[in-house]
C-alpha cells in the first residue's frame, strides 16, 4: 500500500485519474437511476390510460 | 442493459487511456502516442473536447430531423425529440467552447481570440440561444413547434459552414485551420494507431452517452406534457 501512496505522489496525474473515473462512475450510477424512475413512471402512465 | 455495459467500459477505457498513454517524439511501443508539434503533452485534448464539439453537430442534425417529421405528421412527440436535441446540442457547444477556451491560455495566451473556429462557434451559440428565446415566447404548443421545427431546420443549414468550412478556408490559430503548416491531426490523421483506436472509441463512447442522455431528455418532456393535459 505504500508503495501505491509513494507512486501515486510521483505520478500525480494518476489521482486526478481515479477522480475522474469515480466522477464517471456517479454520473453513470445517477443516470442509470433516473433512466429507470423514468421507466416506472412510464409504466404508471400507460396503466393509468387504460 | 447491454448498451450501459458497453457504454460504461468503452468510456472508462477511454478516460484510463486519455490520461495515462504516454506521449513521446517517436513512438517505439503500442501504447505510446506520438508528439504533435504545436500541441504537445495538450494533444489529448482531443480525446474529450473533439467528441463534444462533434456530439453539438449530431444533436442539431436530429433536431432538424424530428423538425421534418414533425412538420409532416404533426406529432408532438417528434416536438419532444427535437427539443431534446436542441438542449444537448447547446450543452455540448458550451462545453466544447468551454474546453476550447481553457485549452487556448494555455495554447495561444488567452482564453478568447477570436479565432474563425472560436467565431464560428459562436455564432452557433448564438443562432441556437436565440431558438430556445423563440420557443419560451410562445404559449400555444402547436405555434411552438411549428416555428420551432422551421427554425431548426434553417438553424442547421448553416452548421455545416460554421462548424466545417468557415475556420478550414480562413487563417487562423485553431488546428485545421488554412494556414496551419501541421494540418491539425484530426484533419489530416498525423496521429498513430493507438490514438485513433482511442479517438475513435472516445467518439464512439460520447455517442452513445448523448444518445441515452436524449432518450432521458425526450421522454421526460414527453411524460411532463401528458401528466400537464391530465391536469388541465
Amino acid at each position: 500500500m505504500e508503495n501505491l501512496f509513494g507512486f501515486l505522489e510521483n505520478n500525480s496525474i494518476y489521482i486526478v485519474l481515479f477522480i475522474v473515473l469515480t466522477i464517471w462512475a456517479g454520473i453513470f450510477t445517477y443516470m442509470n437511476s433516473l433512466d429507470k424512475r423514468l421507466k416506472e413512471i412510464e409504466i404508471e402512465l400507460k396503466g393509468d390510460n387504460k | 442493459m447491454i448498451y450501459k455495459s458497453i457504454l460504461f467500459v468503452l468510456m472508462t477505457l477511454v478516460i484510463i487511456a486519455g490520461f495515462s498513454l504516454p506521449i513521446v517524439p517517436s513512438p517505439s511501443v503500442w501504447y505510446e502516442i506520438p508528439n504533435i508539434p504545436g500541441l504537445e503533452e495538450k494533444a489529448k485534448i482531443i480525446f474529450f473536447h473533439v467528441p463534444t464539439a462533434w456530439l453539438s453537430v449530431v444533436a442539431f442534425l436530429m433536431a432538424m430531423i424530428y423538425g421534418i417529421k414533425y412538420l409532416r405528421k404533426q406529432n408532438m412527440d417528434d416536438d419532444a425529440k427535437s427539443n431534446a436535441a436542441l438542449q444537448l446540442g447547446m450543452i455540448f457547444t458550451i462545453l466544447a467552447t468551454v474546453t476550447g477556451s481553457i485549452w487556448a491560455k494555455f495554447t495561444w495566451g488567452a482564453f478568447w481570440h477570436w479565432d474563425p473556429r472560436e467565431t464560428s462557434i459562436f455564432i452557433l451559440l448564438l443562432i441556437y440561444g436565440s431558438l430556445f428565446a423563440l420557443r419560451s415566447a410562445i404559449e400555444n404548443e402547436d405555434k411552438r413547434a411549428k416555428l420551432s421545427a422551421v427554425y431548426s431546420i434553417i438553424a442547421f443549414l448553416t452548421v455545416p459552414f460554421f462548424i466545417f468550412i468557415m475556420p478550414r478556408i480562413m487563417s487562423g490559430l485553431h488546428p485545421g485551420s488554412a494556414n496551419d503548416d501541421n494540418l491539425g491531426p484530426v484533419v489530416d490523421f498525423k496521429m498513430n494507431g493507438t490514438m485513433q483506436i482511442v479517438f475513435y472509441t472516445s467518439l464512439i463512447a460520447f455517442t452513445m452517452f448523448y444518445y441515452w442522455m436524449w432518450k432521458i431528455g425526450y421522454k421526460s418532456i414527453i411524460i411532463k406534457d401528458r401528466l400537464h393535459k391530465k391536469i388541465i
